[in-house]
Formats: C-alpha cells, sequence, structure tokens
C-alpha cells in the first residue's frame, strides 16, 4: 500500500495554513491557526462538551435511525413480497418521497416543539425512505427459485420471511443500513444546525456565534471524523460479515 | 401490455387519493388538532390563494433558482475536478483519502463555517448548496473515469487515438452512468440545503415560508409550502431521469 | 468446383517462397519475474495466413501481443517491415475474443466503425459511406443503429471485425476471436474471415484453440509448448483454396494432420 500518498494533500495544507497564519499574524473572527484549532479540539474533548454533544447527536440519530429503519424494513419487505401492493403503492410513495426531510422541520416543531422526539422524528423520516426503497429491491431481487422451495417446503408469511427472504436479501440490507446510518448523521446534524438546541450541530454554530473560529475548525473536522469512523465500522462489520463479495452496490 | 400497465397506474393513483380522503376525514374529526394538521382542503385553498396573490410563485421560484444555481456551479466543478482526478492513477493516490474523509461529511456542518466568512447572504446559501451537491459528482466521476474497462484502452491504443480522444470519446461516456446517479444525489441534497440556507440566512423562498407560516400557526399555508417542496422535488428528479434515460438508453437492450 | 480443387493435389505454391512481413528474432519476455517465453524465431510472409496453436500457458496470445505492440520484448527483436515494432500501430488490427468488452457499448454499431475512421482522421462528410461499405462487408446492414447490447454475439464479433478493416489493415491479429461462439456462427465466420484475407491480401496472424479450425483456415499452423513457451513444430498446410465447410474438413490431408496436430497436442500436455 502506498498510504503516504494520502497523507500528502493534508498535511500539506495544515502547514501551508499554520506557516501563512504566523507570518501574517491572522487576528480573524472567521480563521483560526491549525495549532489553535487542535488546541481548541483537546481542550473540548478533554472537558468533556464535545464528547456530550456527540452523545446527544448519536442518540437522536441513532433513536431515528431505529424508527426510520424497523418501519422502511416492514413496509419494504410487504412492497418487495407482494407485487399488487408495490404497484398500488407507487404512486403514493414516489409523491411522498421526494418531500425534502427538513421541510418538515417545522411541523414537527409545531408538535413537538425544540429537542431529541422533534430530531428523532426527522431522522426517522429522512431514513425511512431510501430504507423502503432498497428492502423493496432486496426483496423482489431475490432468486425466485427460493421463494418457490420455501413453498414447497409449507412455510407460512411468516417463516418464508424469517427463513428465507430475510437472510437471502442481507447483504442487500446491510448495504441499505449503512447508506442510512449515513443519512440518519447527516440529518441530525442539520435539524441541530437549523435551531434544535442540541448535539453537534448546535455547538457548531455556537460557536461561530461566540466568535471562537478554532473552536468551530475542531467541532467541524470532529463531524467529519464521526462520520468517517461510522461509515468505517459499518464496511468492516460488512467485509466481515459477508465476505468481500458483499461489496455491492447499493443502488436499487 | 400497455393498457395494463396504465390500469394498475390509474388504481394506484387511485390509492393516492384515497390516503388523502383519509387525511381528510382525520382533519374533518379532529382526530389530531387543525393547528397541527389542517385539511388537504385547506391546504389546497392555502396554495390557491398564494399563487393567487403571486407571493408562492415567487418562493417556488426563488428555491427552484438557488437550487439549480447551486446544482449546476456543483455539477460543472465536480464533473471537471472528477475527470482529472479520476483520469490520473498518481492524483487518485494523493487525494482519494482526503476525498473518502471529507465523503461522510454532513454538507451543513459547513454551515457554520460559510456564515462565518459570507455573513447570512444569498452567497453563503449557493456556496453551502454547492459545496453539499459537489461531493456526490465529484466521488462519481472520480469512479466511472477511473473504472474504464481496460481492454478498451488496448483497443484505443490499437487504433491510435489520442489521450484527448481518449478521454471524450472513451473515459468520459464509460463515467456517464456514475455521473448521472451524481447527479441524481446532488440534485437532492441540493434542494434540502436550500431549504435549510433560507431558513437560517432568511433568504426570500418555500424554506423560509415554511418556518415563518409555522411560527404564525398557519398551518395551511404550511402545508402548502410543504407540498411545492415535494412537488420541485418530483419533477426535477423525473426530469433528470428522463435525460438520463434518453442518454444512457444502450444501457436497456430492446430485442 | 470447389469439392473437385479440394480433392485435387496439392498444386499451390508453397508458402516458404514469400517474403516476411514480421519476423521474430531471438525473441523472448519476461513480466514481472515470471518467463513467459523463450527465445522465438519466426518469420510471417506478406499475405499469409498463420494459425497458432498450443495449451494454455503456451503464449500464444503473447506473440499477438507482441507484433500488436501492446507487449515489448525483453530480449531480441520484433520487426515489422523490416523495423522494430515500438508500440500500436494503425496498419495492425486486433480482433479481440471478448467482443463484449472490446465495443463501446454507448455507440452503435455505426459509431463503434466511425471510432477507427475518426482515429485516421477521416473528415467527417467521408464517413457514413464508408461505415456503410463496412457494416455491409460484415452483413450488418440492417442494425446500423443498434446498440453492441441489442446484437447477438457473433454479430457484435461481426462488429469487430468491421471496425478492424476500418483501419484498413496489412495485419489482422485475432486472439481466439471465434471461441466464444456456437458452432454454426463460428463456420459461417470462419468462411467470411478467409474471404475477407483472400480479397484484401491481409497477412493474418490467428491464435485459437481449436485445432480443426487452425487448419481449415490456415497456410500454416505453428504449434506452441508451454512453461515457458516456445515454437515446438510448425506444419504447411497445402489444402487448395478457396476453402469449404464439409469436403476441406473430409480431405485425407486435412484428417492426417488433424491427427498429427492432436498427438502433439496430447504429448505436450502430458
Amino acid at each position: 500500500m502506498s498510504g503516504w500518498r494520502g497523507l500528502v494533500v493534508p498535511a500539506g495544507i495544515v502547514i501551508a495554513a499554520e506557516v501563512a497564519a504566523r507570518a501574517t499574524g491572522l487576528q480573524s473572527d472567521s480563521l483560526a491557526r491549525p495549532s489553535e484549532i487542535a488546541t481548541a479540539g483537546a481542550a473540548a474533548l478533554i472537558d468533556g462538551t464535545m464528547l456530550h454533544a456527540t452523545g446527544q447527536t448519536l442518540i437522536a440519530a441513532f433513536a431515528g435511525l431505529a424508527i426510520g429503519t424497523s418501519l422502511g424494513l416492514a413496509f419494504g419487505i410487504l412492497l418487495g413480497l407482494f407485487r399488487t401492493a408495490s404497484r398500488l403503492a407507487a404512486v403514493s410513495v414516489e409523491a411522498f418521497r421526494p418531500i425534502p426531510s427538513v421541510a418538515l422541520i417545522p411541523i414537527v416543531l409545531l408538535i413537538f416543539g425544540f429537542g431529541y422526539r422533534m430530531e428523532i422524528a426527522i431522522v426517522a423520516f429522512a431514513t425511512f425512505w431510501p430504507i423502503l426503497i432498497l428492502t423493496r429491491a432486496a426483496i423482489a431481487g431475490i432468486e425466485p427459485r427460493l421463494l418457490e422451495v420455501s413453498r414447497a417446503l409449507g412455510f407460512g408469511l411468516g417463516r418464508r420471511v424469517a427463513k428465507i427472504v430475510l437472510p437471502a436479501a442481507l447483504p442487500r440490507l446491510f448495504v441499505a443500513f449503512r447508506l442510512a446510518v449515513g443519512i440518519a448523521l447527516i440529518v441530525a446534524v442539520t435539524v441541530e444546525i437549523t435551531g434544535n438546541t442540541l448535539g453537534l450541530g448546535y455547538a457548531l454554530m455556537d460557536a461561530q456565534q461566540s466568535l471562537r473560529p478554532a473552536l468551530m475548525f475542531a467541532l467541524l473536522l470532529w463531524v467529519g471524523l464521526v462520520g468517517w469512523g461510522l461509515n468505517a465500522a459499518l464496511l468492516w462489520a460488512q467485509a466481515r460479515l459477508f465476505g468481500p463479495a458483499a461489496a455491492v452496490e447499493a443502488a436499487p | 401490455m400497455i393498457w395494463r400497465r396504465a390500469l394498475w397506474l390509474a388504481a394506484s393513483v387511485l390509492v393516492g387519493l384515497g390516503i388523502v380522503l383519509l387525511w381528510q376525514l382525520a382533519a374533518d374529526a379532529r382526530l389530531v388538532s387543525p393547528v397541527f394538521l389542517p385539511g388537504p382542503d385547506k391546504a389546497w385553498a392555502a396554495l390557491e390563494r398564494g399563487f393567487a396573490s403571486g407571493e408562492l410563485l415567487d418562493k417556488v421560484l426563488g428555491t427552484v433558482g438557488r437550487m439549480v444555481w447551486g446544482w449546476l456551479l456543483a455539477s460543472l466543478l465536480g464533473i471537471g475536478l472528477g475527470a482529472l482526478i479520476g483520469i490520473s492513477p498518481a492524483a487518485r493516490a494523493y487525494l482519494g483519502p482526503t476525498l473518502e474523509f471529507l465523503r461522510p461529511l454532513p454538507a451543513s456542518a459547513i454551515v457554520p463555517v460559510a456564515i462565518a466568512f459570507l455573513g447570512l447572504s444569498e452567497g453563503m446559501v449557493l456556496v453551502v448548496i454547492g459545496f453539499g451537491a459537489l461531493w456526490p459528482m465529484l466521488l462519481a466521476t472520480v469512479h466511472g473515469f477511473a473504472a474504464v474497462e481496460p481492454r478498451l484502452y488496448e483497443v484505443s491504443r490499437a487504433l491510435g487515438l489520442s489521450r484527448w480522444e481518449v478521454i471524450a470519446k472513451i473515459a468520459l461516456p464509460n463515467a456517464l452512468p456514475d455521473i448521472f446517479a451524481g447527479l441524481r444525489l446532488g440534485l437532492t441534497v441540493a434542494l434540502i440545503l436550500a431549504v435549510v440556507g433560507e431558513m437560517l440566512a432568511s433568504r426570500e423562498g418555500l424554506g423560509l415560508w415554511i418556518l415563518l407560516s409555522a411560527r404564525a400557526f398557519r398551518a395551511p399555508d404550511l402545508f402548502a409550502g410543504v407540498i411545492l417542496l415535494g412537488l420541485i422535488g418530483l419533477v426535477s428528479a423525473a426530469l433528470l431521469s428522463s435525460v438520463e434515460r434518453y442518454a444512457l438508453r444502450w444501457r436497456t437492450p430492446v430485442h | 468446383m470447389t469439392a473437385r480443387a479440394a480433392t485435387a493435389p496439392a498444386s499451390l505454391a508453397p508458402p516458404a517462397a514469400r517474403e516476411p512481413l514480421i519476423r521474430f528474432r531471438a525473441v523472448e519476455l519476461t513480466l514481472a519475474g515470471r518467463r513467459i517465453l523463450d527465445p522465438i524465431s519466426l518469420d510471417i510472409g506478406r499475405g499469409e495466413f498463420v494459425c497458432v496453436v498450443g495449451p494454455s500457458g503456451c503464449g500464444k496470445t503473447t506473440l499477438l501481443r507482441l507484433i500488436a505492440g501492446l507487449y515489448l520484448p525483453s530480449g531480441g527483436q520484433v520487426l515489422y517491415d523490416g523495423k522494430p515494432v515500438s508500440g500500436p500501430r494503425q496498419d495492425i488490427a486486433i480482433v479481440f475474443q471478448d467482443y463484449g468488452k472490446a465495443l463501446l457499448p454507448w455507440r452503435t454499431a455505426a459509431g463503434n466503425v466511425s471510432l477507427a475512421l475518426e482515429a485516421i482522421g477521416m473528415p467527417r462528410a467521408e464517413r457514413p459511406a464508408r461505415i456503410a461499405a463496412l457494416l455491409a462487408t460484415v452483413g450488418l446492414s440492417n442494425h446500423a443503429d443498434k446498440f453492441p447490447g441489442q446484437l447477438s454475439g457473433g454479430m457484435q464479433q461481426r462488429l469487430q471485425i468491421a471496425r478492424c478493416l476500418a483501419q484498413a489493415p496489412s495485419v489482422l491479429l485475432m486472439d481466439e476471436p471465434f471461441g466464444a461462439l456456437d458452432a454454426m456462427t463460428r463456420q459461417a465466420l470462419q468462411d467470411e474471415v478467409l474471404a475477407l484475407a483472400a480479397s484484401s491480401g491481409a497477412t493474418v496472424f490467428f491464435v485459437t484453440h481449436d485445432l480443426e479450425e487452425a487448419i481449415y483456415l490456415g497456410d500454416r499452423v505453428v504449434a506452441l509448448r508451454p512453461n515457458p513457451g516456445r515454437v515446438a513444430d510448425m506444419f504447411d498446410v497445402r489444402l487448395s483454396r478457396p476453402r469449404d465447410q464439409l469436403t476441406t474438413r473430409e480431405h485425407p490431408d486435412f484428417l492426417r494432420l488433424r491427427r498429427t496436430l492432436f498427438d502433439f497436442i496430447k504429448e505436450s500436455e502430458a
């Protein structure tokens, strides 16, 4: 592996920024020296505020994800197994799906006010649709012979889903889930930036408004790191669970 | 064949209407407070009122304009940069890991940074939309350029194609399916960020409209705005996929 | 008429009399530390139809790629028209076995042929007539506007041949071109290639694993031995032309040569 070459560009940017900032004696409300960013990040990490905010974001993201995924999975299996249901629901699904999740923020705000519940509801809506669509595709893509086998064995719907359908579709379902985790994090942070007084997104906005650019950039990098770490962990799990062959495309 | 498809479509539309009817019944029966859930009749009336006064059309144009400009900006940059990076293995080795790190970064997380530099301005909103929509495009293009069938490079050597011809005639068309996937994802991201940007920076558009409607407890106006945003998403995606179907018609064999 | 010609005693001029167009001079090849070819010397005459056979791993395709300039030798020289081969050139065309990968899926049949004309810089206005003529040559006139994905395997291979002919090549390199096709299509394409070679006067270097195909098509059959690849033997095919799928294949000379080659392959695989 020639992994070192990937570090050249980020390292170069950091060094160039540091040198430029020192040379110009940078004093700014919007920029900070890399060394200041590192110090601010370390301080926030040590005093626990960053981890606290991370915890809040992750709780909201995963709670919403849990709801969105279970509902999406249930409807996806239904529509994947029964073509009639899928055809009848087609127009409704296509009409609701394109609503941008953030457009629901004002409605949900009316109902729940600020806090976890409102954020969870938005995340649930945002993750529901991709899970539904990808599950439907994964189930519909199961080798028909397998379904004939389950019928020949005399399985009822429950056992058919549990013993044949879910295991057969599992690799593709996992890919859908990985996608949904990314969406959940993005939507959670977005809701927080748009006004919810929770988590990393709020901390970011707060750092900007209180004119602490070093902390703002430290948080931005941290958010990137969290997203990258989650994705890397899920990729690793995917390779472990299903082997390298499971690196299938997520497209329906 | 075509008749059966039409019949299924009609049945599916009926199901959709049924959902609207249930919504109406639920609203009429006051199962949910009308403060949160106005009936479809009220939402429709709000739509009519908004378009009659010309107010809603302005908001729609504002949001669509922002979304399209940001998206176009991101597309040109993303495809151009992606082509440069994708065509060169060295550039991929140096920039790939950085791009992979930035890929899962929530685009909205750069909103505070953009505000710090540009204030609550129109330019800030455009930059955020452009930045957010750039990544899917850039990464898809890099992938498309990197994944050219090696045999086709041999064919182009045997035919004596120039480097420029290889890019224009082999690599670019080969990347097209990936580029379209990126364009589609970028469009979704652009709409979301347009709404977020309008809410935060108080720019004239549907995002601000629904926020203000909610604050004033004008639920019908709020729903009218959400419906319009859904329509924008639906229509823009449909337009793009009809272009895609034409451009990629070679992918679906029709015997 | 063809039947009488085929059964008549071999009366053609021996191919060896022709002046060589391609010369391998003690050519050897090592790729990534692995010895692929031991020194090979081989002359191919102008207009000659040479078939190469041998078990897998014997370097058949490697020889073809050396002529094409896709590989450069680690030792010795490949000479084309007296000059060393330094890279691909437009008067040498290659027909790959995997036609599905070698055609541009996003271009129609006409567009794929056009690619070769664009490469030689033919003006836009002159292309349509040339494309139509080339597609007619391979019997694809009715499919000019179809994409490769809409054509059968045999048609796709015909299309690849048409694209190669668009280069107006002096040498046609064919790498197991019919290996993936069904028997009927294969025989039809064999006869078409023979006709094309005869009418264009092109030199053909034809790699195959099908011994009968090699004998049926070639003026000469080169047999290779594997690990590392080297020339084991060469056989002149003195069957009369034009050849015929029925009579040529029943000719005693054909059967005798087939027997010899079968024995040779069996022995070198053992």
